[in-house]
C-alpha cells in the first residue's frame, strides 16, 4: 500500500516527533502525563490530551508549572501507574528538584527533553546543550538512563525503551531529544496496539513502606549512595548502548550523539570517498556512557573528532570514561547550532 | 491502676518513642490524625506524605505507606499518586513554610482545582527545623532569626490560610483552622477533611500549633502563646 | 545527494501560511510512498517573524532534515529574501509568491496565495503527482473544508492558479 500502511501489527506514518513521543508513550502502557506548557515540547502534551479524549483510561494535568509536573510524575509512579512527562530549557531546570528526589527514592519517571539552548531562556528552537543537566543534574550525583534518539523512528523505539528499563532498574529515564527533532515531521513506523502490561510496573508507596530522602548522620546518606552506585555498575551494561557506523577498520572516529549523529553519517560517506578511513561512534546512551563498546576500537583509533551543539559536554562524558586514552582528540563545538552533512565533512577534512 | 490510653491502631509502634522536640505540637496533631484514621476505618487505604520541615520526622510514624517529599512540593506528589490511584485517601501534611511559602502556588493551584486531597497545615509561625526564621504566618511584633527587631505586618502582611482560599475554593470544599490545644475539636475537623476527600472535594485544616524550643517558651508561656495565637487566626470552619 | 533528492526552501512570515503548504508538500510526497522530510524553522513571535520550513524529498531515508544549498527557494515576503540568501547558488531555481516584488501574477484572494505558490513549486520541481498534493490538502484541510465547501474550490483553483 503506498503512503501510510498498515499490516495488521504495524503502521507507517508521517508524523511530528512530538506526536510520535506522545504515541510511543501511550503504547508503551503510560497512563498518565504531566506537563507544562514550554516550545518546543508543547505538543506532546496536547497529543497525549488528544488520545486521553478517545480514551478515557489516559489521564493528563497541565500543571502550575514545571515542578508540580515533575513532582506529580513522582506522586503517580509512587502508585504504581507508569507516568511521564516532558520539557526542555528553563522548564528542564525547575525539574532537576523532582529529578533528584526520583533518583533518591528510585522512582521510575520517564521525562522527554527537547533540547532548546543552553543559557537561561534561550532560543525555543534546537541545541544539544541540556546534555549534563539532563545526565547530571539535580545534585550532581544521582543515577540516571539517558537515551539520546536521532530520528523520528527512534523517537518510538527509544521511548518504549525507556518506560521498561525506568520499571525494570528504577532510574528515572529520560529521552533526550532536542527542538528539531520534536518539530519536524519524517516517517516512522509504529506498532497499532500497546503492548502487553510490564510485570515490573506495581506500586512502590504501598503498604508497610516508609520513605525518606532526608538523613540525619552522613553516614547514612553515605552508605545508600554507595549501594546505588554498586548496582548501577552492576547493571550498567545490560542498559548501554551505541551505534556503529563503518567502524570495522576506523582509524579517524567521529563521535556525536542525537540529530548531530545522524549528520555525521552522510559525512563518514564523503570522508570515505577521500580515502580517510572514517567512521562515526556514536552513543546512544550518555548514561549509561556506552564505554565497553568503545573500548573495542581502542587499538585501531589513531584521532577522535568530537562534535556538538554544544561546548564539549559530550566530549566531558567521554573524557570522563576513557580518559587514559594517549590520542589526539579535537573538539568540533558549535554551541546551539546545528551541522549539515557537508560541514561536518568539510570541517573535519580541514582537519587532515 | 489507671489505663494506658492506647495508641492509634496506624501507629508504627517501632519509631515510638517519636523524635519531635519535648512540648512540640506535631505529636498531637499526629496522634488527633491518628485517631481519626483509626475512626473512620481508612487504615488500609490511606497513603500520607510528608514534607520538608519538622513534619518530616513523621516519615515513621505511621504504619501507612509514607513518603517525605521536597520542600514545598508534597502537595503535587499527592495530587499525582491520587490521579493515579484514586481509592486511596491521600494525605499531604506540611508545615506553614511549606504551605504558604516555597509551596503556595501549590497550594493555591489545588485549591482552584478542588483536587481531592486533604492537606494538613501544621502552623508554628515560623521554620523550626531551620532554626526559627520568619515565615508567611510569623505575627506582627514576633522575633525571629530573620526578623530579629520583630516582623513589621505593615511591611509583611501575616498570611491567612484558610481565608486566603475561601475567595478560590469548591462550594463543597472544607477549609478550617483548630489548635492543638483543643485536639478533640481538632480531630474532629481532620476527620471532615477526610471525608470531604472521600467524597471527591479539596480540604484543608490548618492547625496552631507549638515550638517551644524556637518560641523560647517554657511550658505555661507556651499554651499561652498558643492561645494568644487563636486570637490572630480564628478558629473554625471557613466557607466561601 | 542523488539526482532524485530535492530540497525545497520556504521563506515567509508568520502568517502567509509558510509551514502548511510545506507541510502538504512533504505529506503529499510520503502518500506517494517517497521518503519526506519536514522541518519548520521560526523565532518566537505568533505573527510577522520570519517563517522558514526545509522540505526534503529523496527515494531513500533522509537522515538530515536541514541542508546548505535548496534546490528550490521559495520566497513568500519581500523581508524574508535577505534571510535565505545564503542557501541560494547559481543551480537554485526561485520562486516568489505573489506577495513578492515582480512575484507570481494571480488574480485570487491572498488568502490562498501560498496554495498558489504550492502549485508553483510542484509545476516548476515536478516533485509529486498533483493527485497526491490534492490528497494532502484534503487531509490537511478537512475540518475547514466540511464547514465550507467552496474553500476546496478555491483551494483547487489556486492550485493551478486559475481563477474560479
Amino acid at each position: 500500500m503506498i503512503g501510510s500502511s498498515y499490516n495488521g501489527i504495524e503502521m507507517t506514518e508521517f508524523l511530528m516527533g512530538n506526536r510520535i513521543l506522545a504515541r510511543a508513550a501511550f503504547n508503551a502502557g503510560a497512563k498518565i502525563m504531566f506537563g507544562y506548557p514550554i516550545t518546543p515540547a508543547s505538543e506532546i502534551l496536547e497529543t497525549w490530551i488528544e488520545l486521553s479524549q478517545k480514551d478515557p483510561s489516559l489521564k493528563s494535568l497541565q500543571a502550575e508549572d514545571e515542578m508540580a509536573a515533575g513532582f506529580s510524575t513522582i506522586g503517580a509512579c509512587l502508585a504504581g501507574i507508569p507516568a511521564f512527562t516532558a520539557t526542555a530549557g528553563p522548564g528542564n531546570i525547575l525539574m532537576q528538584d523532582a529529578f533528584s528526589m526520583a533518583e533518591a527514592l528510585r522512582v521510575p519517571t520517564v521525562a522527554m527533553i527537547m533540547q532548546r539552548g543552553g543559557l537561561s531562556t534561550s532560543t525555543v528552537i534546537y541545541s544539544q546543550e541540556e546534555v549534563r543537566l539532563t545526565c547530571f543534574g539535580g545534585n550532581g550525583e544521582g543515577f540516571r538512563i539517558v537515551y539520546s534518539t536521532a530520528s523520528p523512528q527512534d523517537l518510538y523505539d527509544y521511548t518504549l525503551k525507556a518506560f521498561k528499563a525506568a520499571w525494570q532498574y528504577r532510574f528515572p529515564t529520560f529521552i533526550l531529544a532536542d527542538g528539531y527533532q520534536g518539530k519536524m515531521k519524517g516517517v516512522v513506523k509504529m506498532e497499532t496496539k500497546r503492548g502487553k502490561k510490564d510485570k515490573n510496573v506495581v506500586p512502590i508507596l504501598k503498604q508497610g513502606v516508609n520513605l525518606r530522602n532526608c538523613y540525619n548522620l552522613e553516614e547514612e546518606i553515605g552508605e545508600v549512595i554507595v549501594n546505588y552506585s554498586d548496582e548501577y555498575n552492576r547493571v550498567r551494561e545490560k542498559i548501554e548502548e551505541a551505534e556503529e557506523y563503518q567502524m570495522k577498520d576506523a582509524k579517524v572516529i567521529l563521535i556525536a550523539h542525537g540529530i548531530v549523529a545522524a549528520a555525521a553519517k552522510p559525512a563518514v560517506d564523503f570522508l570515505r570517498k577521500d580515502g580517510i578511513p572514517a567512521g562515526l561512534f556514536r552513543p546512544i546512551t550518555l548514561r549509561p556512557f556506552p564505554t565497553r563498546a568503545f573500548a573495542k576500537f581502542l587499538r585501531q583509533v589513531e584521532k577522535i573528532v568530537i562534535i556538538e551543539s554544544a561546548l564539549g559536554q559530550l566530549s566531558e562524558l567521554f573524557k570522563a570514561e576513557l580518559y587514559w586514552i594517549n590520542v589526539p582528540l579535537t573538539e568540533i563545538n558549535k554551541p546551539a547550532v546545528g551541522f549539515t552533512p557537508e560541514e561536518i565533512y568539510k570541517t573535519i577534512s580541514s582537519l587532515q | 491502676m489507671r489505663e494506658k490510653p492506647r495508641f492509634p491502631k496506624c501507629y508504627k509502634i517501632e519509631s515510638k518513642p517519636h523524635k519531635f522536640c519535648p512540648g512540640c505540637g506535631h505529636p498531637l496533631v499526629l496522634k488527633m490524625l491518628g485517631e481519626a484514621v483509626d475512626e473512620l476505618g481508612i487504615g488500609e487505604k490511606s497513603v500520607f506524605l510528608v514534607d520538608i520541615g519538622c513534619s518530616l520526622l513523621a516519615w515513621d510514624y505511621f504504619n501507612l505507606p509514607t513518603a517525605q517529599t521536597h520542600h514545598g512540593r508534597t502537595i503535587p506528589v499527592a495530587i499525582g499518586f491520587k490521579m493515579a490511584d484514586s481509592q486511596k485517601v491521600v494525605i499531604a501534611y506540611v508545615g506553614d513554610g511549606g504551605a504558604y511559602a516555597i509551596g503556595l502556588h501549590h497550594t493555591l493551584t489545588s485549591c482552584l482545582r478542588n483536587d481531592p486531597i486533604t492537606t494538613i497545615v501544621v502552623n508554628n509561625t515560623l521554620y523550626a527545623m531551620t532554626g526559627g526564621q520568619m515565615a508567611p504566618t510569623t505575627v506582627n511584633g514576633e522575633k525571629t532569626t530573620t526578623s530579629p527587631e520583630g516582623k513589621n505586618e505593615e511591611a509583611f502582611q501575616t498570611l491567612h490560610g484558610p481565608e486566603m482560599l475561601t475567595g478560590i475554593a469548591n462550594k463543597n470544599a472544607f477549609l478550617a483552622r483548630s489548635s492543638t490545644d483543643k485536639p478533640l475539636v481538632l480531630k474532629q475537623y481532620l476527620k471532615k477533611a477526610l471525608e470531604t476527600q472521600m467524597d471527591g472535594n479539596y480540604a484543608l485544616v490548618e492547625a496552631l500549633s507549638a515550638c517551644p524550643l524556637n518560641w523560647k517558651t517554657d511550658a505555661k508561656e507556651t499554651i499561652q502563646r498558643l492561645q494568644e495565637l487563636e486570637k490572630v487566626f480564628p478558629l473554625g470552619e471557613f466557607k466561601r | 545527494m542523488t539526482s532524485n533528492e530535492i530540497k525545497v526552501l520556504f521563506a515567509g512570515e508568520g502568517g502567509q501560511g509558510v509551514q502548511v503548504i510545506a507541510e502538504i508538500l512533504a505529506q503529499a510526497a510520503f502518500l506517494e510512498g517517497k521518503a519526506a522530510s519536514y522541518i519548520p524553522n521560526f523565532g518566537v513571535e505568533q505573527r510577522g517573524g520570519a517563517s522558514l520550513a526545509f522540505v526534503i524529498v529523496d527515494d531513500k531515508p533522509i537522515v538530515y532534515p536541514k541542508f546548505e544549498k535548496a534546490d528550490i527557494l521559495v520566497i513568500l515576503s519581500n523581508r524574508s529574501r535577505e534571510r535565505v540568501n545564503e542557501y541560494a547558488d547559481s543551480k537554485t531555481k526561485i520562486i516568489k509568491g505573489p506577495a513578492v516584488e515582480e512575484g507570481i501574477k494571480t488574480k485570487l484572494p491572498p488568502q490562498v496565495w501560498n496554495i498558489v505558490v504550492l502549485g508553483e513549486i510542484n509545476r516548476i520541481g515536478k516533485l509529486v503527482k498533483r493527485e497526491s498534493l490534492i490528497k494532502a490538502m484534503d487531509e490537511r484541510f478537512a475540518r475547514q473544508f466540511k464547514r465550507k465547501l467552496e474553500l476546496r474550490k478555491l483551494d483547487l483553483s489556486a492550485l493551478n492558479n486559475e481563477r474560479l
